[in-house]
């Protein structure tokens, strides 16, 4: 684990972050949310050496910090695999069958709701209804948007989606 | 006291009138006169947040009913506030109800079991028959760090903690994480626990959620016994509750009552977590007497003699005078009182002394000079209402960390603005909306307060016509400062003028301010010109400004204060008289150490100190002890100093003793035995009672009271002090002479050039004193001494964090382990004291001062 995290902390350029912090009207925790939108924009997560430097800037500490993160299930604080499978847990989703699916890319690539798989092809997140629930089961992979999946090939729709 | 006046108001709470500042929130009030209203995520030290909904109250005012949350809406002028009624009864039960669904109650075996808020809330509304399905969380318990368990499915979300740690303890090492059911509160992604271990979020925890882990006896809290009595730690002299069961202590818990103790129930690590030195198999277990370098036990009646005896015949071959006793400044007035007694009156001489008078004489003679000017040491109680805070060179958050508390709160609740000089960048994370931080050269402490005197003077900042009409030597104060130029004081400091300026004016507006002063200016050569410099500061604004201004003089130990106060001083009776005629010889108690070496002094009796390792320099206390012929030692723990000693006497620690301490603002406390003296040991009052009864002249005192009652008709300060009610003692039969303190001006030595390094020492805040490392909580939470220097000199030596450093001065060296840390200013080395593996007083040779280092890795 600490040798990965080595790793990845050599390859982050912070410059793109720094950037961000500098372009605030005001270093303060008023701005916190924009600048971790906009950080994860740029990494598509929010690494650990990029959120030191966060701290440091913005003047609050790591509880305070993640505690803001970790209320957004839309920040990551791990780099997630390619594509963002965001499937509707809402009500009507999950009467059409968003269950069964969840069921089935769990045997097939291992993973559960917010975890990446091995591959990091795949990051599994749940959301409370997408809003068109007239399609359910709904579902938004990557930037495309899936509607009336049918559960049982779910994983063939998954499929098309490569490294 | 502020400046700021607030306006009272009327209103009426169940139909009684009531009065209150405007601003003051109902709970606060209703509470003050003495109404039960539920609530459970209330504290007066913290700021309104209202997240339990449990303290609602029906408030009828303009003709208009409404129902608030009594937690967060202030009074106003002719309110009606009724609490309890049938509608605010629901609506509060509603809420409690909801948390009883998940929270586990397993009362019989919870910590907090009877002083708890959830259980006093649930059976105030009488909520015995749950309405809802039970859905309890069975999470386990997070035992990631030594200190603070996590039993979180007690955790009823109220954000006490989260708050107690991010505004009063300035650390947010906690916050709520997550959302909606899974919402929960804790460290960033679990992490272990890494903070200061304050254990206030234990404190004001409504539930058992947060645990004290270093005590193995747990259990509910109704069946300990709680005996308060004063923290034997540092000087802010907090008041700490200490829990027993069957004569064992348990835990040290905070009592947030108010009234009970200045530190409105709070406390820092050592004070809490440092119990382990009570029941402790490493204490010496019996007198010892040390037969060729191997103690052997012997019986309290033999050591009692043998003491006896060698004081008699060295009176009669060497003359009192060659008797000399070193107090302590941890034992009790009462305790002090009677060694410097047994000196004077016993065996007739006057060599009597304390370590921080060794080392600091002029600070007694600056507390005596406050008192001619007329300038106070306002109660550390009235600290959060202060406007203005100077914190002098003084790293609270290890040095006062309860007095830091303060400050905080009086930033929230005061608007307090601070001040923070310090030669080190420390955090000091408060909310106040001016924070001056002037960061200078390490030593410069008399040009910065200096400096600060002349703005004052030159910008007219004070009425120096006013001034000059109270202070006759005005124009010799003016004279004085001329060297301290901005330029100067530039060179010297490294600070701006305009910093230093906006400093002055700060401090010159109308206003209540505190000045604390850190044990560090001791250590700079030129303590006593900076306090000097500083009570000048002080006469100027309390002389030529509007307000007041209060000091909080250097005293290091839980009882610095009164070991002076108990004239246990080569210059000072009891109660500061001169040494009179009666004692008509040469001082040699003055240079204690030194005098033991050169063969002076043929009997030294060290009382519950360890010079070895906290004297200033480790040198001459070794030549001192080789050389004395005789010394007897008493101590709790066998100290380096002890292994020194013809012969060892056991003591007895805090827990087990009678008597008082005074604090740093003269605050005199009780100390009240929690459990019996343990083993073998005796208190050091029985001692010295022992001592003059061998001698033949016993003292007519038999008790810890009975040497008080003595202490109160010997010095007046004293006479009408109730321990129990935290008072302080007074200035009496001070005559007024007001003048500033002048001191030649003497340029910054520069640091030699193979010794280019600057050592800085003071107390880990984890430790202090030779005791905290017997103590297992606190050394798990501070095992190792590490120096700490500045990324740049890390570089410069090509050091990383974590080598081994080898630090020289020209008397000696030592290796420690270091880490890089930028709040450290280039140049200096900085490493804790006391520690028994790292002896950093050993660096020092002899001259007073900072001392002098190089630095480099160790192979
Ligand atoms: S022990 Fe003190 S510093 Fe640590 S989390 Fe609790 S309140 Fe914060
Ligand atoms: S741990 Fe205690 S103080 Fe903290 S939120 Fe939970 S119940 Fe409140
Ligand atoms: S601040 Fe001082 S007196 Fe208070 S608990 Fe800590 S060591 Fe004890
Ligand atoms: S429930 Fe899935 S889109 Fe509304
Ligand atoms: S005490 Fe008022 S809402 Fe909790």
């Amino acid at each position: 684990m600490a040798d990965t995290d080595q790793v990845v902390e050599e390859e982050i350029d912070l410059a793109p972050t720094q950037k961000i912090l500098d372009a605030l009207p005001e270093k303060s925790r008023r701005y916190l949310i924009p600048a971790l939108q906009k950080i994860q924009g740029v990494y598509r997560y929010l690494p650990e050496p990029a959120m030191e430097l966060v701290m440091m800037d913005i003047g609050i500490s790591k509880a305070q910090l993640y505690g803001v993160i970790s209320f957004f299930p839309k920040f990551l604080i791990e780099e997630p695999g390619k594509y963002i499978i965001n499937l509707c847990y809402g009500t009507a989703c999950f009467v059409k069958g968003a269950e069964i699916i969840v069921n089935k890319i769990h045997e097939c690539y291992k993973i559960k709701p917010g975890q990446t798989d091995a591959s990091k092809l795949f990051t599994l997140q749940t959301a409370s209804c997408l809003g068109n629930c007239g399609a359910a089961p709904m579902a938004i992979i990557g930037e495309d948007t899936h509607g009336t999946i049918d559960p049982e090939k779910s994983l063939e729709l998954l499929a098309s989606y490569k490294l | 006291m502020s400046v700021t006046v607030r306006e009272t108001i009327n209103f009426t709470i169940d139909g009684k009138p009531a009065t209150a500042p405007e601003g003051t929130i109902i709970l606060e009030v209703a509470q003050k006169y003495g109404f039960e209203v539920t609530n459970l995520c209330y504290n007066k030290k913290l700021k309104p947040f209202a997240a339990c909904r449990t303290c609602m109250v029906e408030v009828r005012h303009n003709g208009k009913k409404e129902l608030v949350y009594s937690c967060t809406h202030p009074v106003a002028e002719g309110m009606e506030v009724i609490i309890h009624t049938e509608e605010t009864d629901r609506y509060n039960s509603a809420n409690i109800e909801m948390l009883l669904v998940e929270h586990p109650l397993d009362c019989p075996i919870c910590d907090k079991s009877g002083v708890c808020p959830l259980q006093d809330n649930t059976e105030l509304l009488e909520l015995q028959k749950p309405r809802f399905e039970i859905q309890r969380r069975n999470e386990p318990s997070i035992k990631t760090n030594p200190l603070i368990e996590f039993y979180l499915n007690r955790c009823i979300v109220c954000g006490l903690c989260v708050r107690a740690c991010d505004e009063i303890q300035g650390v947010q090492a906690l916050d709520f994480h997550q959302r909606g059911m899974k919402a929960s509160i804790g460290t960033a992604n679990d992490e272990p626990l890494d903070c200061e271990f304050c254990g206030q979020c234990i404190t004001v925890c409504p539930t058992g959620a947060l645990m004290d882990m270093s005590s193995d006896a747990r259990g509910l809290a109704a069946l300990f016994k709680n005996t308060n009595t004063t923290c034997s730690y540092c000087s802010w002299g907090c008041t700490v509750q200490l829990e027993t069961k069957k004569n064992k202590l348990v835990r040290i818990t905070a009592d947030e009552t108010p009234g009970v103790g200045i530190n409105e129930g709070n406390l820092c690590a050592k004070g809490r977590f440092g119990h382990g030195i009570v029941h402790n198999d490493e204490r010496i277990q019996s007198p010892l007497i040390n037969q060729g370098g191997t103690f052997q036990e012997i019986g309290w009646d033999e050591a009692i003699e043998m003491i006896a005896e060698r004081a008699k015949t060295t009176i009669n071959r060497n003359g009192a005078e060659s008797l000399a006793g070193l107090a302590s400044e941890k034992l009790t007035n009462e305790e002090n009182y009677l060694f410097q007694k047994l000196f004077r009156n016993n065996y007739g001489s006057n060599q009597i002394n304390n370590l921080q008078n060794l080392q600091a004489p002029y600070v007694n003679d600056f507390m005596l000079n406050c008192f001619e000017n007329g300038i106070e040491s306002k109660p550390v109680t009235e600290l959060d209402q202060a406007d203005v805070v100077l914190i002098f060179n003084s790293d609270l958050p290890s040095e006062y960390p309860v007095g830091g508390n303060s400050i905080r709160k009086g930033a929230i609740f005061t608007g307090t603005r601070v001040i923070f000089a310090n030669p080190r960048n420390m955090r000091f994370d408060h909310e106040s909306r001016i924070d001056i931080r002037l960061i200078y050269n390490q030593d410069a402490d008399f040009m910065l307060a200096n400096r600060l005197c002349r703005i004052l003077i030159d910008e007219n900042l004070v009425d120096t016509a006013k001034v000059q009409e109270q202070i006759p030597n005005f124009n010799d104060l003016v004279a004085s400062l001329a060297p301290y130029t901005a330029d100067a004081t530039k060179k010297a400091t490294g600070l701006t003028n305009e910093q230093l300026k906006r400093t002055a004016t700060q401090l010159a507006e109308k206003a209540d301010r505190a000045l604390i002063i850190g044990n560090d200016v001791l250590n700079t050569g030129k303590g006593k010109e900076t306090l000097n410099a500083l009570l000048n500061l002080a006469i100027l604004l309390n002389a030529g400004g509007e307000g007041s201004v209060s000091i909080y003089p250097p005293r290091e130990h839980c009882n610095s204060q009164g070991v002076n106060d108990m004239g246990a001083t080569p210059q000072y009776l009891p109660g500061y008289r001169p040494v009179n005629d009666a004692f008509e010889h040469e001082n040699l108690a003055d240079e204690l150490f030194e005098n033991c070496a050169n063969g002076k002094i043929k009997f030294l009796h060290i009382a519950g100190e360890d010079p070895m390792t906290s004297y200033k320099s480790r040198s001459i206390v070794e030549q001192a002890l080789d050389t004395v012929p005789f010394l007897v030692v008493q101590d709790i723990y066998m100290s380096e100093t002890a292994r020194k000693a013809n012969l060892i006497l056991p003591t007895a620690t805090f827990a087990e003793k009678e008597g008082t301490v005074t604090n740093m603002t003269r605050h005199v406390q009780k100390v009240v035995p929690a459990i019996p003296v343990q083993g073998k040991a005796k208190s050091d009052l029985e001692i010295f009672h022992n001592l003059a009864d061998a001698l033949g002249s016993p003292f007519k005192s038999k008790s810890s009271s009975d040497v008080l009652e003595e202490i109160r008709q010997t010095i007046p300060a004293y006479k009408d002090v109730d321990p129990a009610r935290h008072e302080q003692w007074k200035p009496s039969g001070v005559t007024a002479k007001p003048a500033f303190q002048i001191c030649a001006f003497e340029e910054l030595k520069a640091s030699k050039r193979d010794f280019s390094m600057k050592l800085l020492t003071n107390n880990h805040m984890f430790h202090i004193g030779s005791y905290t490392h017997f103590s297992k909580a606190l050394t798990d939470i501070g095992p190792d001494c590490f120096a700490e220097i500045n990324p740049k000199d890390a570089k410069k030596s090509e050091l990383v964090n974590g080598d081994t450093l080898l630090v020289e001065s020209s008397q000696a060296n030592l290796k420690v382990q270091m880490k890089i840390n930028p709040a450290v200013p280039a140049g200096m080395v900085y490493i804790p004291k006391n520690w028994p593996e790292v002896p950093v007083n050993a660096l020092r040779n002899g001259e007073d001062g900072t001392v002098h280092v190089k630095i480099s890795k160790s192979e």
